[in-house]
């Protein structure tokens, strides 16, 4: 499991940090972000790169579990 | 691991929202906006600010509140609000981030159009925008290597209590732009702004008439074709009142019909996340094709609704708005196009984040208001009839600039 904290990134710096996790063939991510447009774009790419995502909200932040399918 | 999708269906919901706004673009411009200019933030915001003053600042010709801009924005805040994803945030830079809109517009006009109207113009046939969307892919190839060493402007934080009401200020200054032109619409006269009026034309002599009168200079009026001054003196001639050409300003659709449009472009652009810098930035950095099909979808649904509209003109020359100096298109465009990587994202993107509640990108729209009356009032924004000195020394220093900000922030965080 590897984290990213997101949280406060400017575009495309989330969707970066996400990356380095799908190339390094990390089964399971869990991405933090705080901005819809972070939120949606990382989801894009994790579904993309065939895994299994839920998106879940918790005190105005969402967080993006992710599972290698 | 199951084999990567180079495009999934985001992809096709972004291109979709692309191709809406390029058939609105060109409808609006068929609805009386300027040549290929159903929508330019750069023009927008200089337009939109040339109201506030503008006439001190040789603005006048500009002066409309363009109902496009501001309506894009409060359409993307109302999409926030209804989705749940109104987050207000800031603390990233404020400061750099005004510059970067500063030196973003002031770029974006010696192009004449910001990263949007270059595919605006490029669809509709203006080969001089192909020269643009190069330095706009060098620009933004440009950033991508900075990003790659780890460039960042910090991390914006939530803002708690009293702070949240910050996170409105982008909404608050769209809603009083569209308040104060549609009273103007609706009759109320100010004193103290400056706007043009519709069909407004203007002489190579500097004077300025409507279908009924001259409204500059004051007393002056029209004798069997000419314009002549209140003491009898003729200001300009009959066959240059018959030259006479319209107004910038005085160049638009009917203002609910770009309010609506606006309002439509907002939801779309907020709902998608479009983004006509992320577009070649993703698929440089990480190979990702979403915010490119919005970028193609730009392209083709302004082609074809030029071509439909038998608006498509393919050329160099003669083009609306613009100009044929290569060198200034390219380089312009690429300062442009890396201030919009540093930023986070074109312009488009900086109005709707900014109604998202995101006053790190409210900073970048001040930073674009005195960015067009510092490019106006200093001779650096381009006409049709080319670039000044000026524009090539300010290219040079924003170049500069920014490739000093790039070393100076690039650097993890942690």
């Amino acid at each position: 499991m590897r984290e990213v904290d997101a949280r406060g990134l400017s575009c495309p710096i989330p969707v970066m940090r996400t990356e380095e996790a799908i190339v390094d063939g990390v089964r399971e991510i869990r991405v933090l972000v705080d901005s819809g447009t972070a939120k949606q774009n990382v989801a894009n790419q994790l579904k993309d790169a065939g895994y299994a995502v839920a998106v879940a909200e918790s005190s105005g932040e969402w967080v993006i579990t992710a599972t290698a399918g | 691991m199951t084999v990567r999708r180079a495009i999934g269906p985001s992809a096709w919901i972004v291109g979709g929202a692309g191709l809406l706004i390029g058939l609105l673009a060109v409808w609006l411009v068929k609805q009386g906006n300027p040549g290929n200019m159903g929508l330019c933030v750069a023009c927008f915001t200089r337009d939109s600010v040339s109201v506030f003053g503008g006439a001190k600042a040789k603005m006048a010709s500009f002066a409309y509140i363009r109902p496009e801009l501001w309506g894009l924005v409060v359409g993307a805040g109302m999409s926030a609000f209804a989705f749940k994803e109104w987050r207000p945030r800031g603390g990233s830079s404020f400061l750099l981030r005004f510059a970067l809109g500063f030196i973003f517009i002031v770029a974006a006009l010696v192009f004449l159009g910001c990263t949007v109207r270059a595919w605006l113009r490029l669809g509709a046939g203006d080969l001089n925008a192909l020269v643009g969307v190069a330095g706009i892919f060098a620009g933004v190839a440009v950033g991508a290597w900075f990003l790659k060493r780890g460039f960042n402007l910090g991390r914006a934080k939530r803002l708690e209590g009293g702070a949240r009401a910050a996170g409105g200020l982008g909404l608050l200054v769209a809603i009083a732009m569209l308040a104060v032109v549609i009273a103007y619409a609706s009759g109320t006269t100010f004193s103290n702004l400056t706007f043009v009026s519709k069909g407004a034309k203007s002489t190579a002599e500097g004077a300025v008439l409507t279908k009924t009168a001259v409204v500059k200079p004051a007393g002056a009026s029209l004798q069997d074709g000419e314009i002549v001054a209140e003491d009898g003196a003729v200001i300009s001639p009959a066959e240059s009142v018959a030259k006479a050409k319209p107004v910038p300003g005085g160049t638009r659709a009917p203002l609910y019909i770009s309010l609506v449009a606006g309002l439509a472009i907002g939801v779309v652009a907020q709902r998608s996340r479009f983004c006509t810098i992320g577009g070649i930035r993703d698929a440089i950095l990480v190979r990702r094709w979403d915010l490119t099909f919005g970028v193609l979808g730009l392209l083709v649904g302004t082609f074809v609704a030029s071509m439909a509209l038998g608006t498509f003109k393919l050329g160099f020359e003669g083009q609306p708005a613009a100009h044929t100096v290569f060198a200034a298109n390219f380089l312009a465009l690429t300062v442009a196009g890396l201030a919009a990587v540093q930023m986070g994202g074109c312009p488009l993107r900086q109005m709707v984040m900014s109604a998202e509640g995101d006053v790190d990108a409210f900073a970048a729209i001040l930073g674009m208001f005195a960015g067009a009356v510092f490019a106006h009032v200093y001779g650096i924004a381009a006409t049709a009839a080319g670039v000044t000195t000026n524009a090539w020394i300010a290219l040079a220093v924003m170049g500069t600039a920014l490739l000093a900000l790039g070393f100076w922030k690039s650097r993890a965080v942690a």
